[in-house]
């Protein structure tokens, strides 16, 4: 009785490890081109729109006003409508988005609606932008009569939408804070509400605020729901305040991409590079706030 | 006076509240244990006194005040050649409210330059009343809470109930929009389905609302072409780009990249999750949309649109791949690691025991993600509507133009109509049906990702 030679070593076995190897090459080849398409388009969307738009960035179109001719136009007009509008944004949603977190992770009671009201805010942070921009019309505009294409009716919106995020954000900040703060206040005397506002808020800060900035990054960016209270006007002077007609760098951008002027394509791929700068500086922010204040527990 | 000013003045008499209530509470202060509450407290306690009552003063005004000089004016001898018809009166007045508050303006209509005097005369003696109303609020607030300044007074808990009111009030602000979002929508399709029936709404074929008039006008409401355009665009186009890519991504990154190329590739991979999606509407209309016309006058069609389904389609998938990337990432990470090393104990390779281990265990999550990718995707707007073009078609053409429930949404509301027409009203009935379906596909996938947890934990 001899033994075959070892399985290990047939021609057939070598043949089969061969060919999953080959597999594994393939499939790790195929992950790493996924990745790379992904980052390529990225990389093709942001070398198209420097082509374009780099030329078109000067003084005067950083302080002009949109204009019917494609060399006169500028963003400044746009830039002003969205710093009013993103200021009443923060305004509303900052104070209400932190004021709801300490509600909701601190003091609410276990009952049936405090359950409602933690379903609502995740539906809503799932909801589309242009469902908001339904909402703005119906009840600010044609129910509360306030003046349409205004950064005030915009700036509202946008808070709905943006205080889901914070409050989100600001819950996760907020249950990162160990209990030993808590406990360490309120034994020497401190009211919960003491305990909460002086000590366990101020550490939770840093992670509300890159939340905040981040839903503010993607507030900036939101076309939708305002093309939807009609801040799609035609406005050839910055608005002076916010209840006067005014534009946001997204809806120029709209704007400016349906000329049929071809001299326009500089315009508008200018002014997405302003915007994506803003974003990127935005998101750079957040994450430098997130690694410099972030204490772990 | 003006609302910012007259804010200004409230504010700082809270403030000046503030300062003379803490003053009056460390007074009070003969040693330890002698206050109830800290003199700060105090301060707030007079601040809230004074702010709150002539706050709730001038909300309540600034809701009277415009009827109580709309009365004042038409009451005054020049209304009385005003026309009775309230629609010619309304313009007039309008124009007239113009004139009164920029003088510079051009009067369109002469009536109107009789009624500036009389407008200015109202709207000056109303605003003074109503900061009279308002000092004499804020004043008898500050004195009622001046004089409970009192040594055993318990400020604090006073104070800490306004801010519980406070909390409580903003987390139910979360539950007031999604009221309003449902009561809107709900009461304004109510309104369409009375002009049109519900059947012909969610089951017609044929959607032309620019051109329907009369009885006939309820079969100009399909809306089924919207449907299929957006599912098309949406859950098929987009997400046959999104998640071979968005799950390849994933495992490459979590299972193969070392840890430093990870740190630089998660964030750019981000990135493209931060781009605005006007942005990437620009790009699809501007860049892809036409290479998807040289592609479909390649494959021999005749006269093939700019605007493509596909076009908008492939770019909505890329906007998605980060997102299904990284809800693949969550679903893969949570699978035990025990189950990950048996496998490679028994000899399988890495892709093997990704495929036939990991990506099975990870099912349940990677589905939610998708569901939620698609819920994301069918309520995106500006792509296609820089895009995918206005016709509704029913074909499964991808270089055909085809039309979503968000770009109809945007076209009938954008313009000026007026705002009862079946017209602008089927806005809100296929907002309905978008924020239903989204919703429903958020519930499913969470209650998914729910039960996917814990079980493994």
């Amino acid at each position: 009785m001899s033994n075959p030679p070892s399985v290990w070593q047939s021609p057939a076995m070598a043949a089969r490890l061969k060919g999953r190897y080959a597999a594994e090459r393939r499939f790790r080849a195929l992950g790493f081109a996924a990745i790379a398409l992904s980052l390529a388009f990225l990389a093709f969307l942001l070398v198209t729109m420097l082509a374009n738009g780099i030329g078109g960035i000067d003084w005067a179109f950083l302080t002009g006003s949109d204009s019917t001719e494609a060399a006169n136009a500028g963003i400044w007009g746009a830039f002003k409508g969205s710093l009013l509008t993103m200021g009443v944004t923060l305004a509303l949603s900052f104070p209400m988005g932190v004021l709801a977190a300490v509600y909701l992770e601190e003091f609410a009671p276990r009952s049936r609606w405090v359950d409602w009201v933690e379903v609502s805010i995740n539906n809503l942070a799932a909801v589309p932008s242009i469902i908001f921009g339904l909402l703005g019309l119906a009840v600010f505009i044609n129910f509360m009569g306030m003046p349409r294409s205004a950064p005030l009716v915009g700036g509202m919106t946008l808070a709905l939408m943006t205080m889901p995020v914070i409050v989100i954000a600001g819950r996760n900040a907020i249950k990162a804070v160990p209990p030993s703060i808590r406990d360490a206040a309120l034994a020497v005397g401190a009211s919960p509400v003491q305990a909460v506002f002086h000590h366990v808020l101020p550490l939770a800060l840093p992670g509300i605020l890159t939340g905040t900035i981040i839903g503010m990054a993607r507030a900036l960016g939101e076309t939708a729901p305002l093309l939807m209270i009609g801040m799609r006007a035609f406005v050839s002077t910055p608005p002076g305040s916010i209840t006067d007609p005014s534009s946001v760098l997204p809806m120029q951008i709209f704007l400016w991409s349906d000329e049929v002027d071809s001299a326009f394509v500089q315009n508008t791929s200018a002014a997405i590079l302003v915007l994506l700068a803003f974003l990127i500086t935005m998101n750079g922010i957040a994450i430098y706030l997130r690694n410099k204040f972030e204490t772990r527990w | 006076m003006s609302p910012n000013i007259l804010l200004l003045v409230l504010l700082a008499l809270g403030a000046l509240g503030w300062f003379a209530g803490r003053a009056k509470a460390r007074a009070l202060y003969t040693g330890k244990g002698s206050l109830h509450s800290l003199p700060s407290h105090h301060g707030w306690h007079l601040a809230l006194w004074i702010l709150v009552p002539a706050l709730a003063g001038w909300l309540i005004w600034s809701a009277v005040e415009p009827g109580l000089v709309h009365t004042a004016i038409m009451a005054s001898p020049a209304a009385a050649s005003l026309p009775a018809m309230d629609m010619e009166r309304d313009a007039i007045l309008s124009e007239a409210f113009q004139l009164a508050s920029d003088p510079s303006a051009a009067a369109f209509n002469p009536a109107a330059e009789g009624l500036v005097e009389p407008i200015r005369a109202a709207t000056m003696k109303f605003s003074l009343i109503g900061a009279a109303l308002l000092a004499l609020l804020a004043f008898a607030g500050g004195g009622f809470g001046y004089t409970r300044i009192k040594a055993d007074f318990p400020a604090r808990t006073r104070v800490e109930r306004a801010v519980m009111a406070a909390l409580l009030a903003a987390s139910l602000m979360a539950i007031l929009t999604t009221i309003g979002i449902i009561a809107s929508l709900v009461f304004e399709t109510g309104l369409f389905f009375s002009h049109v029936s519900p059947l012909d709404f969610l089951t017609g074929l044929h959607w032309s609302p620019q051109d329907g008039s009369g009885p006939e006008v309820s079969k100009t409401y399909g809306a089924v072409p919207l449907f299929w355009g957006t599912i098309f665009i949406g859950a098929i186009i987009a997400m046959i780009v999104a998640i071979p890519l968005g799950l390849m991504s994933a495992i490459f990154l979590t299972q193969y990249a070392s840890a430093r190329v990870r740190t630089w590739m998660k964030p750019m991979l981000e990135i493209l999750a931060g781009i605005p999606t006007v942005v990437y509407g620009y790009f699809a209309a501007l860049t892809v949309a036409p290479m998807v016309r040289d592609l479909a006058e390649k494959l021999g069609m005749e006269n093939p649109s700019t605007e493509s389904a596909l076009a908008a389609g492939l770019v909505m998938g890329i906007m998605i791949i980060p997102f299904v990337s990284s809800m693949a990432d969550d679903s893969i990470a949570a699978v035990p690691s025990a189950m990950r090393d048996g496998s490679l104990a028994m000899g399988a390779t890495k892709s093997e025991t990704i495929k036939k281990v990991l990506v099975p265990a990870a099912l349940p999550g990677i589905v939610a993600g998708v569901m939620l990718a698609i819920s994301r995707a069918i309520g995106e707007t500006m792509i296609v509507v820089m895009a995918a073009g206005a016709a509704a078609n029913l074909s499964a053409n991808p270089f055909a133009s085809m039309t979503t429930v968000t770009y109809q949404i945007v076209q009938l509301l954008t313009g000026d109509q007026e705002f009862d027409s079946a017209k602008t009203l089927s806005a809100f009935a296929l907002g309905l049906v978008l924020f239903v379906v989204t919703l429903v596909l958020n519930i499913i996938a969470l209650r998914v990702v729910k039960r996917f947890r814990e079980a493994y934990e």
